[in-house]
C-alpha cells in the first residue's frame, strides 16, 4: 500500500512537472485587442474529408465552401452572383455558357488560377470517383478560349445549367494538390485550413491573399460536439459563438436578449417515401387514405416545435417554383377511413416504417406518423437503422416499405423532381408515368413563366398521386451570441464566414 | 515463467487473428457499403460499381482481407476511407483522450474502493462500513449518461467549475487538461468503483477469515501489519483481476461518456468508423484496442502470479 | 466481532432490497391490471406537462404528450424480462465455460479462456452492433446481446476462483479419496464459490439493466414506440436542459431496480459468508 502511494505521488509529481514545462503559455498583452476576431462555432458531424469533389456529405461542403471558390455563387434570395467569374454569357440557344474569370486570383499555394484549372476541376467532377458526375454528364465539351475565358458546351438543352456552377462541389481545385485534398485542402477562398483534428476541431485562418474583400474574422474554429444538449450548454456558458439549434431550443432562447436566432425555412423537403412496388402501397387509394390520416401540423409541432412549413408536394416552400398544394389531400381522418374501406383494407394492415436514426427530426416525425396511422387501423412497425444501412438497404436496395427522410439543397426544381420519372430507377418514382412528359418539357422550356407553370402541374399531379407523402419544409436554425453579426443562411448547404464579424 | 510468457503471447496472436477476422466479418454482415456512402443519395448503380473498382472493393472478400493482413504485418494500417488520413495517425490523435479518462477514472475508482473497502472490512459494522456500502450500492445503480448530463448541467452550466465539453491536450495546458477530463472520469469512476469496492471488501473479509490470519493473530503480530501485509495481499487477486478487466473495458468502452462530454476519443472513433463502414479504420481500431486489452490482461495475470504463489506453481507445473 | 451487529446491516440491506424489488414487481404486475393511459398514445397538444401540475398525469407527459407513468409501468415489464433472463442465460454459459476451462486446463481450457479474452477485448459497441444485426433489434435481440456480455465476467470469476481453491488442502484430500471431478465440483467448489457468485449474479442484473440502457441510448435496443426505461432516458436527453423532469422518473426507476437487486445480493452474500464460517 505504501509503495503504491509513493508510486502514485511520483506519478502525480511527474505529471505536474511536465505541466510546468509545457503548460505555460506566454500571454502577450499587445495581442489583446478589443475587437474579437476569433469565432468558435459548434458543429455536429465531422466532414468526410475536405475534398468537395469526392463526397456527397453536406458536413464537408459547409467547411469547404470557405476554403474553395466556385465560378458563381448564390445569394440568400436565390440570385446568382459573381464569384471567381466576373461575368458570363449564355448563348441564345441555351447550349453554351462562357465565363470570364478574374485575373487576380491565387491559390493558397501561391499559384495563379487560370482557365486550365477550371477545365481540370470540371473534368475531375465528371470522372467516376465523383459523386456528382451525373449532374455534369450533359457537359460534352470544355473549351479554353484563353487564360481567363472558358466555354462549356452541353449536349442537350438544359435550362437550369448555370445553377450547376454554384454548388459547393463545383469548386475550382489546383491540379498539383489533388492527391491530398482530403486532408490538405488548397483553394482560393477567403479562409485556409490551419488544422483539422478529426473528431475534435477544424481551424480556419484568414487567407491574406484573398482576391475579394478580406474577412473581418482572423480565425474560425469549428468545435465538433455531436450532442445537441452539450452544444446548447456551450452557447449558454459562452464557449461557443454559433451553434445549430433544435426547435425546442429556439423556443427557450427566443426571448433571451443575450442571444440572437436565425430561423428560416430550408431549401429542403421532409417526405415519407412509399415503396409502390409493395402490393398494399401500390394502391393509390391506400396512399391517399394515409395522407389524409396524417396531421402535418401536429408532426411539425412534435418534431420541430412548430418550426416547419407543411407541404403538399415535393418542392420546398422556399423554392421560386413552389405551388401550394396543401388543400389537395387535406387532413380528414373520416374520409381516410372510407378510402381505406374502398381499397379493401377495412381492418387495416401491418406495415414497416424504416427511420434513419441519426436524424432526430425524421425519427420524431416517423413516430408521430405511426401513431396517427394507428388511428385509422394501420399498424406501423418502426425500425431505426443507421444511415449506412439506410443508404444501402432503402435507397439503393429499395428494400423498404415506408421511410421518412429529407431531400435537400438543390437550386433547380428539375433536380428535386426528376426522381419521379417512371424510368429514373430511384427509390421513389411515379411508375405510372404521369409526370414523365412534363419533366422533359420543363428542361427544354426557355421561358421562365411557362416553366414555372409546368412545375406547378407536376406538383399538382404528385400531390394527388402520392408516390410519397409530403410532410414539411424544415427550418435551418442557428443560435448566436448577440454580438455575432453577418451570418446568413443560404439555399444550398453551406456556411459562409466571410461576412461574419463581432459587434 | 518464460514458457508461460511464450504461451500467453502465442495465445494473444491467435486472439488477434480471430478478432481481425471477426471484425472483417462484422462489416460483411452489416448492411451498408462505403462506396455507396461516399456517393450518397444521388448516385447511380454504375457509379457505385466504378467506385468499388477504384477502392478495391470489387475483389473477393478473402483477397481484401489478405491484402489488409499483409499490410498490417508490415505495420501499415492503411488510410481511412472517410478522412483520407492514415489510420495510425487517427488512433494516435484519439488515444490520449480515452487513455486519460480511463486511467484517471481507474485511479479514482481504485483509491475510493481500496480506502473504503479496507476500512469497511476492518471496521466492520461501523458507520464507515454502512456508509461505504451505501455509496457503493448507489454508485453502481446510477446510469452513466444520466449522471453525466446532471454533471454537465450542475457543475458545467450552473457552477461553471468545469468545461462542458471538449478536450484540451495535457501538452497545451495542464490545468485545463485536468479540468476537461475530470467530469467524464468521475462519471466513469462512479460506474466502476462499486463493483471494485464490493470485491475488495469481500476478498478482505474472506482473507481475514482464513486460517493463516488466525495464525498471525495467535503469533501476536500487530493489527496493521496483519491487515496490510497479509490480509490485503491475500485479498488482492480478485480486485486486481477486476481492475484489469475494468480498465481494459474502459479503453474500448467509453463511447457513451465520450458522446455526452463531446470528447474526441477512441470510442467515438469506433462509432464513426462503423457508421461510415470505414473498414480500414475499424480494423485498425479493433486491432489496436484488442492488443491493448490483451496486454493489460497479461500484465494483470503476471502481477497475480507474483502476489499469489499458488497460481504460479500451477502455471509452472503445466 | 459481534454476530448480532453484523446481521443488522445484512438484514437491513436484504430488507430494503426486497422492498425495492417488490415495489418494481408490484408496478410490473399492476401494469397488467390497470394503466392510466395507453402507453404509446400520443397527444401533441398535451405535451411537456410537468409532473402533477394537473391532476391527470402524475409524472407528467413526454415530448409526444404520452403519459410518463404509464410508460414507466409498461417499461418495467421489458426491463425485468430483458435483464433477468439475459443474466440467467449468460451466467449459465459463463459458469459452465469457466468450470470447464479450469478442469481441463491444457487445450480446451486455455482455448476457451483465449476466446473469452478475445470477446472481452472486442469493443462492446461493435459486438452489440454485430449481435443486434444478426439476431434483430427488440427484446429478443437485447436479451441475446446482453447475455453474451455477461459470459466473460462469470467465466473468468469461476475460473480464477477454481484455480484459487484447487490447491487448497481439502480439495486435494477429496481427490486422493477418489472423488470424481463432478462430485468435487458440486460438493466443494460450488459451496466455496457460491457467495461470490450470488453477489456477482445480483450485481449482474443491475449491470444488465445498465447495458439495456446503453443499447437503447445507441438505438440498438428496444425500438420505439415501445417503452423501456433506457429508451425513455435517451429520448429525454435531447430535452434535458429545458425539461429535465423527463429524465427523473426513468432514472429513478432504473436506480431503484438496480439498487434493489444489488442490496439483495449484498445481504445474501453476508448471510452466506457468515453461515459458511
Amino acid at each position: 500500500m505504501k509503495k503504491f502511494l509513493i508510486l502514485l505521488m511520483a506519478f502525480i509529481m511527474l505529471l505536474s512537472l511536465s505541466a510546468c514545462s509545457n503548460g505555460e503559455q506566454p500571454t502577450n498583452p499587445s495581442e489583446i485587442s478589443n475587437e474579437k476576431t476569433e469565432l468558435t462555432m459548434g458543429y455536429q458531424t465531422d466532414p468526410e474529408g475536405l475534398d468537395p469533389q469526392r463526397t456527397a456529405a453536406a458536413s464537408t461542403f459547409v467547411v469547404t465552401n470557405n476554403i474553395y471558390d466556385t465560378l458563381i455563387g448564390v445569394t440568400q434570395g436565390w440570385e446568382i452572383t459573381p464569384r471567381l467569374a466576373e461575368k458570363w454569357d449564355i448563348s441564345e440557344d441555351g447550349m453554351e455558357v462562357t465565363f470570364k474569370i478574374r485575373e487576380d486570383v491565387f491559390f493558397q499555394n501561391g499559384r495563379q488560377l487560370k482557365s486550365s484549372d477550371v477545365e481540370f476541376s470540371f473534368n475531375r467532377l465528371k470522372d467516376e470517383e465523383s459523386p456528382k458526375a451525373r449532374d455534369y454528364a450533359n457537359i460534352k465539351k470544355i473549351e479554353i478560349i484563353d487564360d481567363y475565358n472558358i466555354k462549356f458546351v452541353t449536349e442537350k438543352l438544359d435550362v437550369e445549367l448555370l445553377k450547376n456552377f454554384a454548388y459547393p462541389w463545383a469548386a475550382i481545385v489546383p491540379e498539383e494538390e489533388v492527391a491530398n485534398l482530403k486532408t490538405k485542402p488548397v483553394g482560393t477562398g477567403a479562409f485556409e485550413l490551419k488544422e483539422w483534428v478529426p473528431q475534435q476541431h477544424i481551424i480556419l485562418e484568414r487567407n491574406e491573399n484573398y482576391y475579394g474583400i478580406k474577412p473581418k474574422l482572423e480565425t474560425v474554429k469549428l468545435e465538433l460536439i455531436p450532442d445537441a444538449t452539450s452544444l446548447m450548454a456551450g452557447l449558454q456558458v459562452g464557449d461557443l459563438d454559433i451553434i445549430p439549434l433544435t426547435g425546442d431550443q429556439v423556443k427557450t432562447l427566443k426571448d433571451n436578449t443575450d442571444y440572437s436566432i436565425l430561423a428560416q425555412p430550408m431549401n429542403a423537403v421532409q417526405i415519407m417515401s412509399l415503396n409502390t412496388d409493395n402490393k398494399i402501397l401500390s394502391n393509390e387509394k391506400v396512399r391517399q387514405a394515409m395522407s389524409m390520416a396524417i396531421n402535418k401540423d401536429e408532426i411539425i409541432e412534435a418534431s420541430s416545435f412548430g418550426y416547419g412549413d407543411k407541404i403538399g408536394s415535393h418542392l420546398p416552400t422556399t423554392s421560386p417554383d413552389y405551388y401550394d398544394t396543401n388543400d389537395v389531400m387535406e387532413y380528414n381522418p373520416e374520409r381516410a377511413k372510407e378510402l381505406l374501406k374502398e381499397a379493401g383494407y377495412e381492418n387495416g394492415f401491418d406495415i414497416k416504417l424504416t427511420l434513419p436514426k441519426n436524424y432526430q427530426i425524421h425519427v420524431d416525425a416517423g413516430q408521430v406518423i405511426a401513431d396517427q396511422l394507428s388511428k385509422i387501423g394501420i399498424r406501423v412497425n418502426i425500425e431505426l437503422v443507421e444511415w449506412g444501412t439506410w443508404v444501402s438497404e432503402v435507397y439503393s436496395g429499395k428494400k423498404f416499405e415506408m421511410t421518412v427522410v429529407g431531400h435537400t439543397g438543390r437550386l433547380d426544381s428539375y433536380a428535386f423532381l426528376s426522381r419521379y420519372k417512371s424510368d429514373s430507377e430511384d427509390y421513389i418514382s411515379l411508375k405510372t408515368g404521369e409526370v414523365d412528359e412534363l419533366l422533359n418539357k420543363a428542361l427544354q422550356e426557355l421561358d421562365g413563366d411557362k416553366r414555372k407553370d409546368i412545375y406547378k402541374q407536376i406538383q399538382i399531379v404528385l400531390a394527388s398521386k402520392l408516390p410519397a407523402i409530403y410532410v414539411q419544409t424544415p427550418y435551418t436554425m442557428l443560435g448566436m451570441q448577440n454580438n455575432v453579426k453577418g451570418m446568413n443562411i443560404f439555399p444550398i448547404d453551406i456556411y459562409d464566414f466571410k461576412d461574419v464579424y463581432f459587434e | 515463467m518464460l514458457n508461460y510468457l511464450i504461451n500467453r503471447i502465442k495465445g494473444a496472436v491467435i486472439v488477434l487473428f480471430l478478432v481481425s477476422i471477426i471484425t472483417f466479418m462484422v462489416l460483411m454482415i452489416l448492411p451498408g457499403d462505403p462506396a455507396q456512402l461516399i456517393l450518397g443519395t444521388e448516385a447511380t448503380p454504375d457509379m457505385v460499381k466504378d467506385l468499388h473498382v477504384s477502392m478495391g472493393l470489387d475483389k473477393p472478400y478473402y483477397m481484401q482481407y489478405g491484402s489488409w493482413l499483409i499490410d498490417f504485418l508490415r505495420f501499415d494500417m492503411g488510410e481511412s476511407y472517410l478522412y483520407g488520413e492514415s489510420v495510425s495517425l487517427l488512433i494516435l490523435n484519439c488515444l490520449p483522450v480515452t487513455l486519460s479518462i480511463a486511467l484517471f477514472s481507474m485511479i479514482i475508482a481504485t483509491l475510493v474502493a481500496f480506502i473504503f473497502g479496507v476500512l469497511s472490512s476492518v471496521k466492520k459494522d461501523s458507520f464507515i462500513d454502512y456508509f461505504s456500502r451505501s455509496i457503493m450500492q448507489l454508485g453502481t445503480a446510477i446510469p452513466s449518461f444520466w449522471i453525466g448530463m446532471v454533471f454537465v448541467v450542475f457543475f458545467g452550466l450552473r457552477l461553471k467549475w468545469f468545461p462542458i465539453s471538449g478536450y484540451v491536450p495535457a501538452s497545451e495546458n495542464f490545468i485545463k487538461f485536468l479540468k476537461s477530463i475530470t467530469l467524464p472520469s468521475v462519471v466513469l469512476a462512479i460506474g466502476e468503483f462499486g463493483l471494485l469496492l464490493r470485491i475488495v471488501r469481500s476478498s478482505m473479509q474472506e482473507s481475514i477469515s482464513q486460517d493463516y490470519m488466525e495464525m498471525a493473530r495467535v503469533k501476536g503480530l500487530s493489527l496493521i501489519s496483519i491487515y496490510f501485509k497479509y490480509a490485503l495481499r491475500g485479498a488482492m487477486v480478485a480486485p486486481l483481476t477486476i481492475i484489469g478487466m475494468q480498465f481494459a473495458k474502459l479503453v474500448g468502452g467509453t463511447t457513451v461518456v465520450e458522446t455526452v462530454f463531446a470528447l474526441p476519443g477512441l470510442g467515438r472513433l469506433v462509432l464513426t468508423a462503423v457508421e461510415h463502414r470505414d473498414i480500414v479504420l475499424l480494423q485498425g481500431l479493433v486491432m489496436f484496442i484488442t492488443t491493448f486489452v490483451i496486454l493489460i490482461t497479461l500484465v494483470v495475470d503476471i502481477l497475480i502470479m507474483f502476489i499469489n504463489p499458488r497460481i504460479k506453481t500451477f502455471e509452472r507445473g503445466e | 466481532m459481534s454476530k448480532k451487529k453484523n446481521s443488522v446491516y445484512s438484514n437491513y440491506s436484504l430488507l430494503i432490497g426486497i422492498i425495492l424489488v417488490l415495489f418494481i414487481l408490484f408496478i410490473c404486475i399492476l401494469s397488467f391490471i390497470h394503466i392510466p393511459y395507453a402507453p404509446n398514445e400520443m397527444n401533441i397538444s398535451e405535451r411537456f406537462i410537468k409532473p402533477n401540475s394537473d391532476r391527470e398525469h402524475l409524472l407528467g407527459t413526454d415530448n409526444f404528450g404520452r403519459d410518463i407513468l404509464s410508460r414507466i409501468m409498461v417499461g418495467s415489464r421489458t426491463v425485468l424480462l430483458v435483464s433477468i433472463s439475459s443474466v440467467i442465460i449468460g451466467a449459465l454459459i459463463g459458469i459452465t465455460l469457466g468450470a470447464i476451462s479450469a478442469q481441463f486446463k491444457k487445450v480446451v481450457g486455455s482455448s476457451i479462456m483465449r476466446i473469452i479474452d478475445g470477446l472481452m477485448a472486442f469493443p462492446g459497441i461493435l459486438l452489440a452492433l454485430m449481435l443486434v444485426t444478426v439476431v434483430g433489434r427488440g427484446i429478443a435481440g437485447s436479451i441475446i446481446a446482453i447475455s453474451i456480455f455477461m459470459i466473460p465476467t462469470f467465466s473468468r470469476l469461476v475460473n480464477s476462483m477454481m484455480l484459487d481453491t484447487e490447491s487448497l488442502l481439502y480439495i486435494k484430500a477429496a481427490k486422493s479419496y477418489g472423488s470424481t471431478n463432478m462430485q468435487i465440483f458440486i460438493k466443494h467448489f460450488v459451496p466455496a464459490m457460491l457467495p461470490k457468485l450470488v453477489t456477482q449474479f445480483s450485481s449482474a442484473v443491475g449491470t444488465a439493466v445498465m447495458i439495456e440502457t446503453s443499447l437503447s441510448f445507441l438505438g440498438l435496443g428496444i425500438q420505439p414506440p415501445n417503452s423501456s426505461w433506457g429508451l425513455m432516458l435517451s429520448e429525454a436527453r435531447q430535452f434535458f436542459l429545458q425539461y429535465s423532469y423527463l429524465a427523473v422518473a426513468p432514472g429513478i426507476a432504473i436506480i431503484i431496480t438496480v439498487l434493489g437487486f444489488n442490496l439483495i445480493g449484498d445481504g445474501l452474500n453476508d448471510f452466506l459468508l457468515k453461515r459458511r464460517s
